[in-house]
């Protein structure tokens, strides 16, 4: 006999998974509508459209170690012969899974996360061996206590709030030391230094493609959407690590023809923006679409779910286990430049040096309501940004669709305004 | 000769604008936008240009802005109000100098825009998803006070005593309060003037995330209103100019707009 | 043109230093152990530590002539001892200005055997020791002091410091007495004859068991420490007196610096500043022996160049740091 309590559960999870098919449909269809996208992007569209199709299901039949921010080191989970999965969710349709029971002012991550962890329990229960959670932001770790409480077997990395001082710095090498240990007991398998040495380079090789990817969007012809640089790294997220290298491969092998032959995008007189702050996180690309909607095209990024995620590389001076996770931690800590660390000033060094690097013209600033870190941090960077003549434009959105008119207005008008701004120059 | 025209398709009101190869105003109407703004559109700007003795072919170009722009195919081209605006603004304020920020009271938007010294936009701030402080807001109002909302200006310039306080900035609130103070027997003078001061602190709460300079320039339906305007230059600690129409400079910016590109686009603009 | 340097440069950015680094070191050693053997002499002012006590030596360290010079009556100075000492100085320093502390890095003998020490403790898999930070700062600080002592003690044999009676001549060269370099080096030609205890006086047995202690902990310091005696080395202390004079030198564009803290890893003397200094071009510290490792180990853009003359000549680049990852995992 079914509880009412199950039954009403079962219909959420129906209820839900027709809302996200329908979600990752109309996202993939606004990211396809564009003209003349690189063939290559049709691997990530793909991927993209079975990922929601028949039920959300894992990708991999393998161990999943779930992760809850950037700064778990895939590259240990890899070795111990799991499969690591970036958990945060950009699913409106998971976000109001996860607005039944947590507050309203939560941020939509947050919620969505915890969310899909919720309804796919069932599903996933078995396979997801660790749920592995960073003490970053305040609700990432409340949201821990929550998922410990629906049964997922939570791993506290403990993480420090600030990276400058030495003491921070062993610390965080401290905990992933022990991570590594504790791994092996979660998984049942040995982390040799051998495996992991070949990890890492595996990774480098990730790290190595998503920068020359980059290199291409500093072209003055522009080659590729941001919209869907944002979609090659939200694969990253969860696809298969040999298979995304391929596709990111190709993709950049026909950018490369691309460039050579000057074929361009779209107009080559379109706005050069980057976007920072909060991340834009398959099928939430709300933003990043509109404003290649508006006539402008993201050349650079600075969100822990692009950039961030796949810009540094480990470097190991001695192939031990100990040197090598000291590397790793090393590298998921020291250039970080998430807003739950405390000073972030490497963030405003960072921005100056893409809108360098890149000839951006504009930034947008994307703050989730109840993001209070990225709230906060807006002053700071609007003060650097404007100090270096950019102007930028601070957008505080959700994932629900509601703020269409309204955000599409301010892209517009900004977008318009970097127009009149070239024509004074 | 060549005309242009600026097309404003806003949620409360169509402001259409027809000028000149010279930008001057050559004719402006404002019309109701209804629940058929396409075919209310259409037919403001038909009996518009009929009124200036003009056909469809004399226009050399349109701009549409505001809400409807992108659903109005008839326009050669869409801009965003926030930059139509400020186009407009910069032309309907020669005679008062050089404006720095602009605030825009819409039927359901609230926007302060600041401009750099050349009148280009430099930031701008709108409300959120909320409609606080809008013009729905006057409107609720006078209905609650069976007025019409063209009253609220002269009702607030008769209040004697201290405006009154309305705490709720959310319209659908703020009218059971206001319904609330009238049940209790206060003036609806010092009501209407009380709604007044909580927009006007509304805005210029908004407009200190701009950063407020030189001149303000108050532009929207709700600026003929000139008890709000009163409220307003207290609570911004400054002076406040309105325009002749202040109902249609995003649809004149829009007109300028259309003008400027078809020069743009390499074509004579006389005969 | 600008084509083939441009790809030269690039291919130059590509190598691995490190390897380059070890031949050279390598050539070096044997230059100056036994450059005797091709009649080679590069003189007795070298600003590294090819030893006097060693022979056939190809050159030798400068720090035991300026002991030396120190021991004379200070008016002594004013003669042609004076120029003697003058000449010696310039010499010294013309060594260093073109090469700068590299000559830490890639010539001195007893870096090399550290070197060496580490690569065998690396191949055995065992974990390597640092220092914490603190410690660090504090440790560094010995090497000014032995630099100061070893021109204030043979001062004392010549002159009197504040009518104190004078040393006897056993403190002419107090370093070299304690230097592992007297000890170590002499052993490459088949000479044990500095291992033993000098008998002949209580200064002189103080001193050789003093030096036959310090020889043991540096062999067993440099085995589990990177580099462990160049922390206390009076020479680099002396080098960086005239450090910012150079021409060979490292830069840092503070700009392109993620503060990764890759750098910083992989120096084997500790260098924190490396990495975190945002505010200095010219990032030459102390400690730094121009080894180049931080330079290999950098993956952003130009951010770290080895200069010469201002002319870039080895720098960081993205492409050059993934081969040479990707070489050492290849390598394993």
């Amino acid at each position: 006999m079914q509880s009412d309590a199950d039954k009403r559960f079962a219909r959420m999870q129906k209820a839900t998974a027709l809302h996200l098919a329908m979600e990752g449909e109309e996202t993939l269809q606004h990211l396809t509508e564009f003209s003349d996208n690189p063939k290559a992007m049709d691997y990530f569209y793909d991927l993209f459209r079975n990922l929601y199709k028949n039920g959300h299901k894992l990708p991999t039949d393998k161990k999943v170690i779930g992760t809850m921010c950037l700064q778990v080191p895939d590259e240990l989970i890899y070795a111990a012969g799991a499969v690591p999965m970036r958990m945060c969710s950009g699913a409106y349709a998971y976000e109001q899974v996860g607005a039944e029971f947590m507050p309203a002012k939560s941020c939509p991550v947050v919620k969505a996360t915890t969310g899909m962890l919720h309804v796919n329990q069932a599903l996933w229960g078995e396979a997801v061996a660790s749920v592995v959670l960073p003490t970053t932001c305040d609700q990432k770790k409340k949201c821990g206590e929550m998922l410990k409480e629906m049964g997922y077997p939570v791993y506290i990395l403990e993480m420090p709030s600030s990276k400058d001082s030495e003491g921070a710095r062993f610390y965080w090498q401290e905990s992933i030391k022990k991570f590594t240990l504790d791994l092996q007991k979660i998984t049942g398998n040995k982390i040799t230094s051998g495996k992991l040495q070949t990890v890492i380079a595996d990774m480098a090789e990730c790290s190595r493609l998503f920068r020359k990817l980059n290199d291409l969007r500093k072209s003055k012809t522009p080659l590729i959407f941001g919209k869907d640089i944002f979609l090659v790294t939200s694969a990253y997220f969860i696809d298969e690590m040999a298979s995304w290298r391929q596709a990111v491969r190709q993709l950049i092998e026909e950018l490369e023809v691309w460039r050579q032959n000057d074929i361009a995008i779209t107009n080559r007189q379109a706005p050069r923006m980057l976007l920072t702050g909060s991340p834009p996180i398959f099928p939430n690309l709300k933003v990043p679409i509109l404003v290649e909607q508006a006539g402008g095209i993201i050349v650079a990024d600075e969100v822990c779910s692009s950039n961030r995620l796949l810009h540094d590389a480990v470097a190991y001076d001695e192939a031990n286990l100990n040197d090598m996770a000291a590397a790793l931690a090393d590298r998921y800590l020291k250039p970080c430049t998430c807003p739950c660390l405390t000073p972030n000033t490497d963030r405003n060094r960072k921005l100056a040096e893409l809108v360098k690097s890149h000839a951006v013209e504009g930034v947008i600033y994307q703050a989730f309501s109840g993001c209070l870190p990225y709230e906060m941090e807006q002053k700071q960077i609007s003060n650097t940004l404007s100090k270096a003549g950019v102007p930028m434009l601070y957008l505080e959105t959700d994932y629900s669709s509601e703020d269409l008119g309204q955000l599409s207005t301010r892209v517009e008008a900004f977008i318009e305004s970097i127009k009149a701004r070239r024509r004074k120059k | 000769m060549h005309y242009f025209a600026g097309i404003d398709i806003g949620s409360t009101t169509i402001k259409i604008v027809l000028t000149d190869a010279g930008d001057r105003i050559v004719a402006q109407d404002c019309q109701p936008t209804g629940c058929h703004f396409h075919k209310n559109t259409l037919t403001a700007f038909e009996s518009l240009l009929a009124r200036a003795e003009l056909t469809r072919h004399d226009v050399a170009y349109i701009f549409s802005t505001g809400y409807g722009r992108k659903l109005f195919k008839e326009a050669d081209e869409s801009i965003s109000e926030i930059s139509a605006n400020a186009m407009g603004a910069n032309k309907a304020a020669e005679k008062y100098g050089t404006i720095k920020t602009i605030i825009n009271i819409g039927g359901q938007d609230l926007k302060v825009i600041g401009l750099d010294e050349d009148g280009h936009v430099k930031n701008f701030t709108m409300n959120d998803k909320c409609a606080a402080g809008t013009g729905r807001f006057l409107e609720m109002t006078a209905r609650n006070l069976e007025m019409d909302v063209a009253q609220l200006g002269a009702c607030h310039k008769q209040a004697r005593g201290v405006p009154l306080t309305i705490n709720s900035t959310c319209t659908v609130f703020a009218e059971s309060e206001i319904i609330g103070l009238l049940a209790n027997g206060n003036g609806k003078e010092e009501l209407v003037a009380g709604v007044h001061y909580s927009i006007a602190r509304r805005i210029s709460r908004l407009a200190k995330r701009v950063g407020i300079e030189g001149t303000v320039f108050f532009d929207g339906g709700p600026a003929l209103n000139e008890g709000l305007v009163e409220a307003l230059e207290i609570e911004l600690m400054r002076k406040v100019v309105v325009p002749e129409f202040p109902q249609t400079t995003t649809a004149l910016g829009a007109a300028l707009i259309a003008r400027e590109t078809f020069c743009y686009l390499g074509e004579a603009v006389n005969d | 043109m600008g084509e083939i340097m441009g790809n030269f440069r690039r291919a130059i950015n590509n190598t691995s230093l490190s390897r380059f680094r070890f031949y050279f070191q390598a050539a070096s050693f044997l230059l100056l152990i036994y450059g005797g053997y091709l009649a080679l002499n590069l003189g007795d002012q070298l600003p590294t530590f090819a030893c006097i006590f060693s022979e056939p030596r190809g050159g030798s360290c400068y720090l035991f002539g300026l002991q030396h010079q120190m021991t004379t009556p200070w008016t002594s100075y004013l003669s042609g001892r004076g120029i003697g000492l003058l000449v010696g100085f310039l010499t010294f320093i013309a060594f260093f200005i073109v090469f700068n502390k590299a000559w830490c890095g890639f010539a001195c003998p007893l870096g090399t055997i550290q070197d060496w020490l580490t690569a065998l403790r690396a191949r055995f898999k065992i974990r390597y020791a640092n220092y914490a930070e603190p410690t660090f700062q504090r440790l560094k600080k010995i090497k000014y002091i032995l630099l100061a002592l070893l021109i204030l003690i043979p001062m004392a044999i010549g002159n009197s410091f504040f009518g104190l009676p004078k040393l006897n001549h056993d403190f002419g060269v107090p370093f070299c007495m304690i230097c592992p370099g007297r000890t170590i080096l002499p052993l490459f030609s088949g000479d044990f004859s500095q291992l033993a205890l000098d008998l002949s006086s209580k200064s002189k047995m103080i001193l050789t068991a003093l030096g036959l202690m310090v020889t043991g902990i540096f062999l067993s310091g440099s085995f589990i420490k990177k580099r462990f005696f160049c922390l206390f080395c009076p020479m680099s202390a002396f080098h960086y007196i005239f450090a910012n004079a150079a021409l060979l030198r490292l830069s840092k564009d503070a700009g392109k610096c993620s503060r990764c803290g890759n750098c910083y890893r992989a120096c084997d003397v500790g260098i924190r500043a490396i990495a975190d200094d945002l505010q200095h071009k010219n990032i030459v510290k102390d400690d730094c022996m121009l080894c180049g490792k931080c330079v290999e180990m950098c993956p952003e853009e130009g951010c770290l160049q080895v200069k010469f003359l201002g002319l870039p000549i080895y720098q960081s680049t993205a492409e050059g740091f993934f081969k040479r990852m990707q070489g050492r995992n290849n390598a394993k």
